[in-house]
C-alpha cells in the first residue's frame, strides 16, 4: 500500500516543480522580476493572512476531532455488540476528541476579535503586517496540532474500547495514555496564543 | 458611489463569493458522504431486520442537517456580497466559508462512518442504539462549531463600507 502511494507522490512533486518554474519564467518575462518572494508576501492584504489563519484553525481542528470520533466510535459500536457494558464508559474518549474541536473554536473566536476594519492612510503599518502573518501561522499551528491530537486520541480511544471489552481493568490504564495524547492539542493552543499575544488589533 | 481604491479593489468580491461557495459545496460533500455511507449500512442491515430500517435512518437525517448548516452560512454570506466590498469583508467571508465548509466535510465524514458501523451493530445488539445516538450527536456538534465560527465572523464583516 505505501509503495503504491509513493508512485503518485512522484507525479505530484513533478507537477509542483513544473508549475513553480513556469510561474517564475512567466513572471520574469512579464514583470522583469525573478522569484521575488517579498513581493508575494507583502502584496496581499494582511486581512488575507489573518482570515486564512482563522479558517485553517477551525477547519483543521474539526477535521482532527471528526477523524478521532470516527476511529473511536467505530470501535465502540463494534465491540459493544458482544459487550454492551463498555458503551457509556468509553464516551470519555469521544469527549476527549470533542475537546480538540473546542480548542480550535476558542482560538478562532479569540483571533476574530482582533480583526477590525481599518483603511490606512498610506500603506499598511508594520504592526498590521505583523498581525496578519502572526495570525496566519498561529491559526495554522493550532489547526495542525489539533489535527494530530485528534487522530492520536482517536486511535488510542479505539484501542481503549477494545481493551475494555476484553478486560475491564485495562480501561483506566489505557485512559492514562489517552490523556498524554490530548496534551498535544494543548501545546498547539499555548503556542498559538503566545504568538498572537502581542498582536494589536488593526487600526 | 466611489470607484475602486486600493483597499476596495475590483476583485474583492472574488474571495467573498469563494467563501460562500466553499461553505455550501464542502458541507454538501460531507452530507453526501454521511448519507451514502450510513445508507449502505442501513440497506445491509435491513435485509435481515426490515423492521429497524426507519428507526435506524437517524444517521441519514443527521448528515442532512450538516448540509443545512452549510446552507445557512452560505445564505448569510451571500447577503453580504456587493459590487464594492472592502478586502476586510471579503477575506472574512472567505474565512467563514472555508471554516464552515471544512467543518461540515469532517462532521459528515464522521457521521457516515460511525452511522454505518452503528446501525450494523445495533441490529445485532439493541442496547447499542442509545450509544450510537450519543456518538452521532458528538459528531453533529462539530458541524455546529463551524456554523458558530461562520456566524461570528460574518457579524464582524457587517458594516464595513468602502468610503
Amino acid at each position: 500500500m505505501a509503495l503504491y502511494g509513493s508512485i503518485y507522490a512522484g507525479y505530484g512533486f513533478g507537477t509542483l516543480v513544473t508549475v513553480v518554474i513556469a510561474y517564475g519564467i512567466l513572471d520574469l518575462i512579464v514583470n522583469n522580476r525573478w522569484f521575488n518572494i517579498a513581493y508575494l508576501i507583502e502584496t496581499p492584504s494582511p486581512y488575507f493572512w489573518a482570515s486564512m489563519g482563522i479558517g485553517l484553525c477551525i477547519g483543521l481542528s474539526v477535521i482532527g476531532a471528526a477523524w478521532g470520533i470516527l476511529l473511536t466510535g467505530v470501535s465502540i459500536v463494534g465491540a459493544a455488540v458482544k459487550t454492551p457494558r463498555i458503551r457509556t464508559k468509553n464516551l470519555i474518549s469521544i469527549i476527549f476528541c470533542e475537546v480538540v474541536a473546542i480548542y480550535g473554536l476558542i482560538v478562532a473566536i479569540v483571533f476574530s476579535s482582533k480583526l477590525s476594519n481599518a483603511i490606512p492612510v498610506s500603506g499598511w503599518s508594520r504592526e498590521a503586517l505583523y498581525a496578519g502573518y502572526a495570525m496566519f501561522w498561529a491559526g495554522f499551528t493550532v489547526g495542525m496540532a489539533n489535527l494530530a491530537c485528534g487522530i492520536c486520541v482517536g486511535v488510542v480511544g479505539s484501542s481503549c474500547a477494545l481493551a475494555d471489552a476484553a478486560d475491564p481493568q485495562l480501561f483506566v490504564k489505557v485512559l492514562v495514555i489517552e490523556i498524554f495524547g490530548s496534551i498535544i492539542g494543548l501545546f498547539g493552543l499555548i503556542v498559538g496564543l503566545l504568538m498572537t499575544g502581542r498582536v494589536t488589533p488593526f487600526k | 458611489m466611489s470607484g475602486p481604491t486600493v483597499y476596495c479593489p475590483v476583485y474583492s468580491p472574488l474571495f467573498g463569493a469563494l467563501g460562500c461557495a466553499a461553505a455550501i459545496a464542502l458541507s454538501c460533500f460531507g452530507a453526501a458522504y454521511g448519507t451514502a455511507k450510513s445508507g449502505v449500512g442501513i440497506a445491509t442491515m435491513g435485509v435481515l431486520r426490515p423492521d429497524l430500517v426507519l428507526k435506524n435512518a437517524l444517521p441519514v437525517v443527521m448528515a442532512g442537517i450538516i448540509g443545512i448548516y452549510g446552507l445557512v452560512v452560505a445564505v448569510l454570506l451571500s447577503s453580504g456580497l456587493s459590487r464594492d466590498m472592502t478586502l476586510f469583508a471579503s477575506f472574512i467571508q472567505l474565512a467563514a466559508g472555508l471554516g464552515q465548509g471544512l467543518s461540515g466535510l469532517a462532521a459528515g465524514y464522521a457521521i457516515g462512518v460511525v452511522g454505518d458501523a452503528g446501525v450494523r451493530g445495533s441490529a445485532q445488539q439493541p442496547r447499542l442504539y442509545v450509544g450510537m445516538i450519543l456518538i452521532l450527536i458528538f459528531a453533529e456538534v462539530l458541524g455546529l462549531y463551524g456554523l458558530i465560527v461562520g456566524l461570528i465572523l460574518n457579524t464582524r464583516a457587517n458594516g464595513a463600507s468602502c468610503t
